[in-house]
């Protein structure tokens, strides 16, 4: 692998807060997840990797040099932060152009990239409406429109699909696929698994400023499949839902909650769980009103892991 | 592709002059200019009334212009125009889009620079000349009328970009640069420029008061102290401190790194 990225020994903390810690990470071309739970340094590493912070130990190159003060680098660089900013007094069409003249086209070449990164994210039919009147999701578009728009070798994502609808989050991850397919280098932060997952196998995990495992997804898959899940289902039935799941060999106990709606389920197949938990509801017509999951997030896989 | 074929300093300037016009703070500056307009026609109505002696708008004119204008308005000005160059980008977390294109650091300071100073200056400027034309009517014919009007423009401008240099350089250097600024155009300029001998000539307002038309004594106004510099050597000083300002805020604002919180 031709490594894009090189971060040797980096680390990065703020007066006493640590950012990174001790990092060695070589990524190359194609699409690498970088997950952790909030705070576990993901923020930190893409910001330096985008020039945004000094290391404070070790370095960072891309492409082989250094970012901070390399201004060149971003003609091959594309960076979505993860803040919800814009220029609001701007329109999305003034935005994204001003950038594509900074990038360096011409008024007409900066025209048509600009139109084409508005188009890719949906937002060319209210490109002349001023950012402050955008939704979140919208800005937030607006911001992959802007990390897209001269086409970079390498795209940064700082959790890109935060606030965005079902319908652009599977057009967004699909936009982030066929930049990969390309064999461009994508970098994409989330906190949420299934995100990543849906978008590329290869996954760096961070926690606590650490790279905590790094590699092919389908390993960690394996350590979160055995980690217990607890499901919270809401229903007016939940009695006679708990009887139907209860003879099952991945459920490992159902207690009954206070309201007398909601039952939590612990099992040790989550991905079977769900699957079984469809078949009975369609089957049985049983109206489910909420199913959530307390520890289906990446802080909970990270505490199983770990250990605590 | 054909890339570029512009001058990036030149795009931030062109963006950031026109999208700052929409700006909240533009707004309540151009209200703050009226002000001197509002008091100068107030005194030429008075005048004409015969509630103020005959001439009396001229002298009113020259007071408006060294307190309301050179002591409060272009300081002020300044440093808000100034001190947001960089803190504005802060503030709102924008910045990143201005420092992940390939244009550097550099050139976006100066175009923001560019954008504020001729802002500023625009709104300043504009006042003048409506005080102007309120307070010489009567001698709009006359070129020594006009020849005043370019003193008090040029030391304006002149005011303008030494002052806004340094608050940007302040503003590149720390992120509560207003309080500070504040504290340096009401509390040492204020006071330090009434200091006899040397000292007065560590203010900024000291080497703008030896170029304006107002004499020791004269006008009364709390300039009894003043000891002028010739003028061109305040010229010199002004400029020389304006480009000194600006090279630091380029400086720093290369080379600092600037932290948009939720570093996580």
């Amino acid at each position: 692998m031709t490594a894009v990225l090189k971060a040797e020994k980096l680390s990065k903390w703020y007066g006493n807060i640590l950012g990174i810690s001790d990092i060695n990470l070589e990524i190359g071309s194609g699409i690498t997840g970088l997950l952790g739970p909030n705070g576990a340094g993901k923020s930190t590493f893409l910001k330096i990797a985008a020039g945004q912070l000094k290391p404070k130990i070790g370095s960072l190159t891309v492409f082989g040099a250094a970012v901070f003060g390399n201004h060149r680098l971003f003609r091959r660089i594309g960076f979505c932060p993860e803040h919800d900013s814009a220029y609001m007094e701007m329109s999305g069409w003034q935005f994204i152009l001003l950038l594509a003249r900074l990038h360096g086209f011409d008024r007409n070449e900066a025209g048509a990239m600009s139109e084409k990164a508005l188009a890719t994210v949906g937002l060319l039919e209210s490109k002349d409406r001023e950012i402050k009147g955008y939704s979140f999701g919208m800005r937030q578009r607006l911001r992959l429109a802007s990390s897209i728009l001269h086409e970079p070798e390498m795209l940064m994502l700082d959790e890109p699909l935060r606030g965005v609808d079902p319908l652009w989050r599977i057009k967004i991850m699909k936009l982030i696929k066929d930049y990969g397919k390309q064999g461009r280098t994508v970098i994409i932060s989330s906190h949420i698994l299934p995100e990543i997952e849906a978008m590329t196998s290869e996954i760096v995990l961070i926690h606590q400023g650490k790279i905590f495992a790094k590699g092919d997804i389908h390993r960690i898959r394996g350590l979160i499949d055995s980690h217990p899940h607890q499901v919270s289902i809401r229903c007016l039935q939940p009695r006679q839902l708990a009887q139907k799941l209860i003879d099952s060999d991945f459920v490992l106990s159902v207690d009954f909650d206070k309201d007398g709606h909601s039952l939590t389920v612990k099992t040790n197949q989550r991905d079977l769980f769900f699957t079984v938990l469809i078949g009975l509801i369609a089957e049985s017509g049983l109206e489910i009103e909420e199913i959530t999951s307390p520890d289906d997030n990446l802080q909970a896989v990270f505490d199983y892991l770990i250990g605590k | 592709m054909n890339m570029q074929t512009q001058n990036p300093t030149r795009i931030i300037f062109a963006s950031f002059f026109k999208s700052g016009f929409k700006a909240k703070r533009t707004r309540v500056f151009i209200l703050l200019s009226l002000i001197p307009v509002v008091l100068m026609l107030a005194a030429r109505v008075m005048e004409t009334a015969g509630s103020l002696a005959a001439d009396a708008s001229a002298d009113f004119f020259a007071k408006v212009m060294l307190v309301l204008y050179f002591q409060l308005l272009i300081p002020v000005l300044a440093l808000f125009f100034g001190s947001t160059i960089v803190n504005e980008e802060l503030d709102n977390k924008t910045l990143v889009y201005l420092t992940t294109v390939p244009v550097s650091r550099r050139a976006v300071l100066l175009g923001k620079y560019l954008a504020a100073f001729l802002q500023a200056t625009l709104l300043v400027g504009a006042g003048f000349l409506l005080c102007f034309l309120a307070a010489a009517l009567t001698r709009l014919g006359e070129a020594a009328a006009w020849e005043e009007l370019a003193v008090f423009l040029g030391t304006a401008l002149l005011a303008m970009f030494c002052y806004s240099a340094l608050f940007t350089a302040a503003g590149a250097f720390m992120k509560k640069s207003v309080l500070i600024g504040l504290f340096f155009v009401f509390g040492w300029e204020s006071v330090v420029q009434y200091f006899p001998g040397i000292t007065q000539k560590f203010t900024i307002i000291h080497w703008i008061k030896s170029l304006l038309p107002v004499l020791p004594g004269e006008g009364g106004f709390l300039i009894f102290q003043l000891q002028p510099s010739p003028a061109m050597e305040s010229v010199l000083i002004l400029l020389g401190a304006g480009c000194v300002f600006l090279f630091l805020a380029v400086f720093i604002f290369e080379r600092k790194e600037y932290i948009l919180s939720d570093n996580a």
